[in-house]
């Protein structure tokens, strides 16, 4: 045993307490809690970084004006199928959340939420400006749907091919876990070292793609620059680069699946793909929502490889939100509207967030 | 093993090897003359087997330009931050998952409300704050907004709940000091909980890109990863396309060998910090 204290200097547990968590807390206070009202009340500014950097009294109270200016426009109305794309995965969405709760296919929270981000989805793009009318700001809500149409792209691509994976990849065996360390090893590489390796990957003069696509005798794609490629060519590398995470956790669920169940599907013949569809898919459906969640919060976050592979481009379709955040920022100097658009990110962030921690608990009990 | 087992493996094989295909292609344009990638990427097998064979683009590295500059920051960044984390997380999970003390529940959920807080949304008051006190283009600038994350205090806390009691109380019996129990006792029990952390921060200290990218304007204080960036944009023209990919292995070496050691704890860091985090 350690020294012993002379019970004079025996700290009680609160003094204990005070001495071991003020470190953390001061750090927490001034480096998370104070930025963070920090960043709420800069938004509310009319705040350009150079002028308040040389005089801080340069900037002006505005109130709302910032949200406004970037969210809403002049004239703007309600169309209920003003973007009927999204609009129509909306309706549907509100409709099989439905269907599968009544069908018990998906819990309460799961079906609520999925519902709820239905609704959003109908309700949100059915906005736009009527006649005479225009966005203040025409660049964000398209950077938004980019966001999205990244996330809508990204999620069932990791999901899908991760949970395929690791249905094949689980097992004890020295093969299956060498295949497993292949298939994880690109998860540990910086967003930079992956972005550098597909910009030259998709490059149409260098690029191992063209090469290949000329062995064939075909012509060479412009990913990087082409509309319509481009987003493509960053989900691509952003499923290459993110599929690990997604894998264990699938490898995890398979795992808490009782062998039982495959020894008596056995009997009746469900073995292979069949096995996978009756026994293993069903029982991974928490898994399954706690992944895509999980992903929804990363892929809203994407920020390197837009400003890495593409600089937003071609015509601003790889834009996303914290780009254009970071943009508006330190490229503008708008502080009070960037701050703006990244309390409309924390938001939304905020809401998966919760959602991630209440489907935790609810695993936990 | 029947004979479907090894249709699978060697199934499996392919898209594994198509997965790693754009590693080992910049592994292999890395050993390669920058002048013959100039007019060719793919001088045999597409490039991916590096004949004709150099070491110059690594060499080159080394003797001049940045990336050693930029790797050892990344160094102390990383290790700076892996440590201020351990301490601070150990400290305070310990605090809060083993000690009773008034607004114990409140400041839980204090700590847990600062999980949701992504960085994206801080990073702009961060941004100004350090500029007022002058913070930029410094080690430190880079170490402090991430020690205030709350993940680690989680980790740790859960960890130190899941500690039977009664380890303590022989202690307390036998009149050890709150503070003695912490280091003598529970810090050699948490290795594995603080070497998943340990793992977890230093993964994502040498990995981060959008707030080095915001407060280090100054290429000596880049990290490597942010140095990396800074050079992919115009890669052809300036340094050659074989000394960029040299830069990319050498950026990626540390993190690779470490997922490669510790592969167990790298998994187990990684998907607790995205399940939680």
């Amino acid at each position: 045993m350690p020294r012993q204290q002379g019970a004079g200097f025996a700290l009680s547990q609160r003094q204990a307490a005070v001495i071991l968590l003020v470190p953390f807390l001061t750090v927490y206070a001034v480096f998370l809690i104070y930025p963070f009202f920090k960043g709420v009340w800069i938004s509310l500014h009319d705040w350009n970084l150079m002028a308040v950097a040389f005089n801080p009294d340069a900037k002006s109270y505005v109130g709302l004006r910032n949200y406004e200016r970037v969210m809403w426009g002049h004239n703007i109305t309600w169309g209920a199928l003003a973007s009927p794309g999204f609009q129509i995965i909306g309706l549907i969405g509100i409709l099989a959340s439905a269907l599968l709760y009544r069908a018990g296919r998906a819990g309460k929270v799961t079906a609520l939420a999925m519902g709820l981000a239905a609704l959003l989805l109908f309700v949100l793009p059915g906005f736009h400006p009527g006649e005479g009318g225009r966005w203040y700001d025409r660049r964000f809500w398209p950077t938004v749907g980019n966001t999205i149409l990244f996330v809508g792209l990204a999620v069932p691509g990791v999901t899908i091919t991760a949970m395929l994976l690791a249905a094949a990849l689980d097992g004890e065996t020295r093969a299956k876990a060498v295949l497993r360390t292949l298939f994880f090893l690109s998860q540990v590489l910086s967003v930079t070292v992956v972005t550098l390796i597909w910009q030259i990957m998709f490059s149409p003069r260098q690029g191992l793609i063209a090469n290949l696509t000329e062995l064939f005798g075909g012509s060479p794609i412009v990913w990087l620059t082409a509309e319509g490629f481009a987003m493509a060519a960053i989900v691509i590398a952003t499923i290459w680069w993110s599929l690990g995470i997604a894998m264990i956790l699938f490898l995890a669920g398979i795992q808490d699946i009782s062998k039982d169940l495959y020894e008596a599907g056995a009997l009746d013949n469900a073995t292979g793909a069949k096995a996978f569809w009756y026994i293993t898919l069903p029982n991974l459906k928490r898994t399954i929502t706690v992944v895509v969640v999980l992903q929804i919060i990363l892929h809203f976050q994407v920020f390197g490889q837009s400003h890495l592979m593409t600089g937003g481009g071609p015509n601003d379709t790889t834009q996303v939100l914290v780009r254009y955040i970071y943009q508006t920022a330190f490229r503008d100097s708008e502080l009070g509207r960037a701050s703006a658009m990244a309390v409309f990110l924390f938001v939304i962030m905020g809401g998966f967030s919760i959602l991630q921690f209440v489907l935790g608990r609810e695993k936990d009990e | 093993m029947n004979r479907s087992y090894y249709w699978l493996i060697l199934g499996l094989s392919v898209p594994a090897f198509i997965w790693l295909v754009p590693t080992i292609w910049m592994v292999s344009l890395s050993f390669q003359p920058n002048d013959v990638l100039a007019r060719t990427t793919s001088s045999t097998a597409l490039g991916l087997i590096p004949i004709p064979f150099t070491a110059d683009n690594y060499i080159a590295l080394f003797r001049f330009g940045q990336v050693p500059m930029w790797f050892l920051n990344s160094l102390i960044v990383s290790v700076g931050m892996t440590l201020a984390v351990l301490a601070v997380s150990t400290t305070a999970g310990y605090a809060l998952a083993r000690l009773d003390f008034p607004l114990k529940g409140p400041v839980i959920v204090l700590c847990l409300m600062g999980l949701m807080v992504p960085e994206q949304a801080v990073f702009i008051p961060l941004y100004t704050m350090f500029a007022d006190w002058g913070w930029h283009n410094s080690h430190h600038a880079l170490i402090l907004p991430r020690v205030a994350v709350p993940i680690g205090v989680f980790l740790m806390m859960q960890f130190f709940k899941a500690i039977p009691k009664d380890i303590e109380e022989a202690a307390r019996i036998d009149g050890v000091g709150w503070l003695q129990i912490f280091w003598y006792v529970m810090l050699p029990l948490a290795r594995p909980a603080m070497m998943t952390l340990a793992i977890l921060t230093f993964l994502y200290a040498w990995n981060d890109y959008l707030w080095p990218l915001v407060s280090a304007q100054q290429r000596e204080y880049f990290t490597i990863t942010l140095g990396l960036a800074s050079i992919q944009s115009n890669f052809a023209q300036a340094e050659g396309l074989g000394r960029v990919m040299a830069s990319g292995v050498i950026a990626s070496l540390p993190v690779v060998v470490l997922f490669l050691i510790f592969q167990r704890y790298v998994v187990r860091a990684m998907t607790a910090g995205g399940t939680k985090g």
